[in-house]
């Protein structure tokens, strides 16, 4: 496979979270998605796609509820699904990083796309992880890629304006917010995907040795609420606004 | 979809009332196509309805999108249609719904009015001719049955055809006609020799016009039209070969009404749902309402109808798709769902206090929406004679005074 699209399923960002004991009640999330930086990631694969550099497989890594964001990532026009069976959360991201990059050697992809971080735990480690243990080159928070001939040019935010810096393969992107949004799926799409066949692979399929865990599993907590707004007027209430602004809220 | 992060999000989204677990009974597919339709409905046409209401259009890009999602006669097989089951459709329905009537009545007559009647009734060249075309949006169909003084009684119909050498000329105005205007096509029902017949005509055709009817309080997203059939010259080939009579019409109407039973639920749910949410935040004599007995009631009614009513909804998918059906099941179903979708709109703006009046919820434009789709395909009187015919064996639409 020429292209790579390595999607996390997550909670759907518009659905309720509830806690139950010290952590976040996974059976009461209602919808599951594809975490959203995946998304801008796979939308950029089709274009390459389309664009001819080739087909694209879509891998996750989780337990198995998290094949659906292949079928759904085949109902818009992904080639092939690997599902890397997991049955509990991985805390430690090495873990993960391990499973991801043994699928990557064993399919043999130059191109490879992720999001720069989950919707839920946010560690934003495992595109450079993977692209630290294939040792390849990584571009983190790319918006854009674009086909130069054998090379390819991502387009990212820099602290200067826009950056285009061109790789050659294999490299690895990971996507901030893209130029555009996952295309819709259709009919026929969903039809295709739902004849498409998921490889499913463990652990010892891929000959990985995890780690011993190095994280450990506390506790998740929901944010506090915020305090209510505090409201000041006239002239002579700014002495207190300023020093409240520079030791309660250390803006200035 | 918007990025955000745990912790940051205040409404929580909408996923639908499943009292029963009815979801549990679909397929892996049909909820794929169900969540299409549903964030379809939740980008596109919730945050632009209202606009579109106000100016009375149906965005070509509704169109186009309805086109591109390939769900435009859905339960329809070959010629380019998508094949899908009956639940499918119906679920295709709910959702649209849930957004507007008026998205809604346009794929419905679209799909159940206009490419139905040729996919059962047309001659092949008919069929390839239109069908791929109309599956993808590319031609719009509309459908010519009721006329200014014949509605439900659309026997009596005055729309005349008559042969004229390699043509027929057709007479007659009809009414109410949704997508009219818009249509490239319309399937005209009219009498040659007495007899009923289907009639493809097209836009530009000689003496065919669509002039669209104006001030509607409801489906206002929704074109409607009268045609004016005057001396309207279409070729031969363009008579729907295969039906007599007014089994014609009312094939087309089955799969609509079934449509509709659907459509109803979603509705409904829109109601039902703005209505917890409204209950749940807003605070009256230092508590949420939906803390009092009176409005706990009001929900519990319209869960307890709205569970019912998919119940009816799925089991009559099934039976489409087993093909062992009659149409006063269909009946009852379009009667009941929509009345009690109607209700639970009435249920609900009660529920938002004022605030039920204003644009920012959907209540109003639903309750309103409903009024329309309780008169159309079948008023909810006529589906009770319809009903009452099928216990008493005595029609009671017609006497002599």
């Amino acid at each position: 496979m020429a292209i790579a699209v390595l999607l996390k399923q997550v909670p759907d960002t518009t659905s309720k979270i509830s806690f139950g004991g010290n952590s976040v009640d996974l059976d009461s999330v209602t919808k599951w998605s594809i975490s959203p930086y995946d998304e801008y990631a796979l939308e950029s694969a089709l274009r390459l796609k389309d664009e001819g550099l080739g087909d694209i497989v879509a891998i996750t890594c989780g337990p198995a509820r998290s094949s659906k964001v292949l079928t759904d990532a085949a109902a818009v026009g992904v080639d092939s699904l690997v599902h890397i069976h997991v049955e509990e959360s991985i805390y430690d991201s090495r873990n993960v990083q391990k499973l991801l990059s043994s699928a990557l050697r064993r399919l043999n992809c130059e191109v490879i796309l992720c999001g720069k971080q989950a919707a839920d735990t946010n560690s934003g480690t495992t595109g450079p992880g993977i692209s630290s243990i294939m040792g390849i080159t990584c571009v983190s928070l790319v918006s854009e890629i674009i086909i130069e001939g054998e090379n390819l040019i991502a387009k990212r935010s820099g602290p200067s304006g826009q950056e285009k810096i061109q790789v050659s393969k294999p490299c690895l992107f990971t996507f901030d917010k893209g130029t555009e949004e996952l295309r819709r799926p259709n009919v026929r799409g969903i039809m295709m995907a739902k004849k498409k066949e998921v490889e499913t692979l463990s652990s010892s399929d891929l000959n990985v040795e995890l780690f011993e865990s190095s994280v450990e599993f506390d506790s998740q907590f929901p944010p506090p609420e915020k305090p209510p707004g505090q409201k000041f007027e006239g002239a002579e209430s700014v002495t207190s606004v300023v020093k409240k602004l520079r030791e309660e809220a250390n803006v200035i | 979809m918007n990025v955000m992060l745990w912790g940051m999000i205040d409404s929580m989204a909408y996923t639908g009332l499943d009292f029963y677990g009815i979801e549990a009974l679909l397929t892996e597919e049909e909820l794929m196509i169900r969540d299409m339709v549903r964030d379809w409905v939740e980008e596109e046409i919730i945050p632009n309805i209202e606009e579109a209401c106000k100016e009375g259009v149906f965005p070509n890009k509704w169109k186009e999108d309805l086109g591109n999602m390939g769900i435009l006669g859905a339960p329809l097989k070959g010629y380019g249609c998508p094949g899908l089951s009956y639940t499918a459709y119906g679920l295709i329905c709910q959702e649209l719904e849930r957004g507007d009537s008026g998205v809604r009545s346009f794929a419905s007559v679209q799909g159940s009015l206009a490419m139905y009647p040729i996919w059962d009734f047309g001659s092949e060249e008919q069929k390839n001719h239109y069908l791929p075309k109309m599956a993808n949006g590319e031609l719009i169909g509309c459908f010519g049955l009721t006329e200014p003084d014949y509605g439900s009684n659309p026997g009596d119909m005055i729309t005349r055809a008559k042969e004229d050498g390699e043509n027929y000329i057709l007479n007659g105005a009809k009414m109410w006609i949704t997508n009219g205007t818009i249509a490239d096509l319309a399937i005209v029902w009219a009498k040659l020799e007495g007899e009923i017949r289907g009639f493809i005509v097209e836009k530009g055709d000689p003496g065919f016009s669509a002039p669209e009817m104006k001030g509607k309080h409801s489906l206002k997203a929704s074109i409607t039209s009268e045609l004016v059939l005057q001396d309207c010259i279409i070729p031969k080939d363009r008579i729907l070969p295969n039906v007599k009579g007014l089994r014609g019409p009312f094939s087309c109407l089955n799969n609509a009404r079934f449509g509709i039973s659907w459509g109803a639920v979603g509705s409904a749910q829109a109601c039902f749902h703005s209505a917890k949410e409204y209950a749940m935040s807003r605070i009256q004599f230092d508590n949420p309402i939906a803390s009092y007995q009176l409005v706990q009631n009001k929900l519990a009614w319209m869960l307890r109808e709205i569970t019912k009513a998919q119940l009816l909804a799925y089991h009559m998918g099934k039976k489409k798709d087993e093909g062992d059906w009659i149409p006063e099941q269909i009946s009852l179903a379009k009667m009941n769902n929509v009345d009690i979708a109607l209700e639970i709109a009435r249920m609900a703006r009660d529920i938002h206090g004022a605030n039920g009046i204003l644009d920012e919820y959907p209540i109003m434009r639903h309750m309103a929406n409903l009024e329309s789709v309780k008169t159309y395909e079948g008023t909810h009187d006529i589906h009770n004679l319809i009903i009452g015919r099928y216990i008493t064996g005595i029609q009671a639409f017609t006497r002599t005074i």
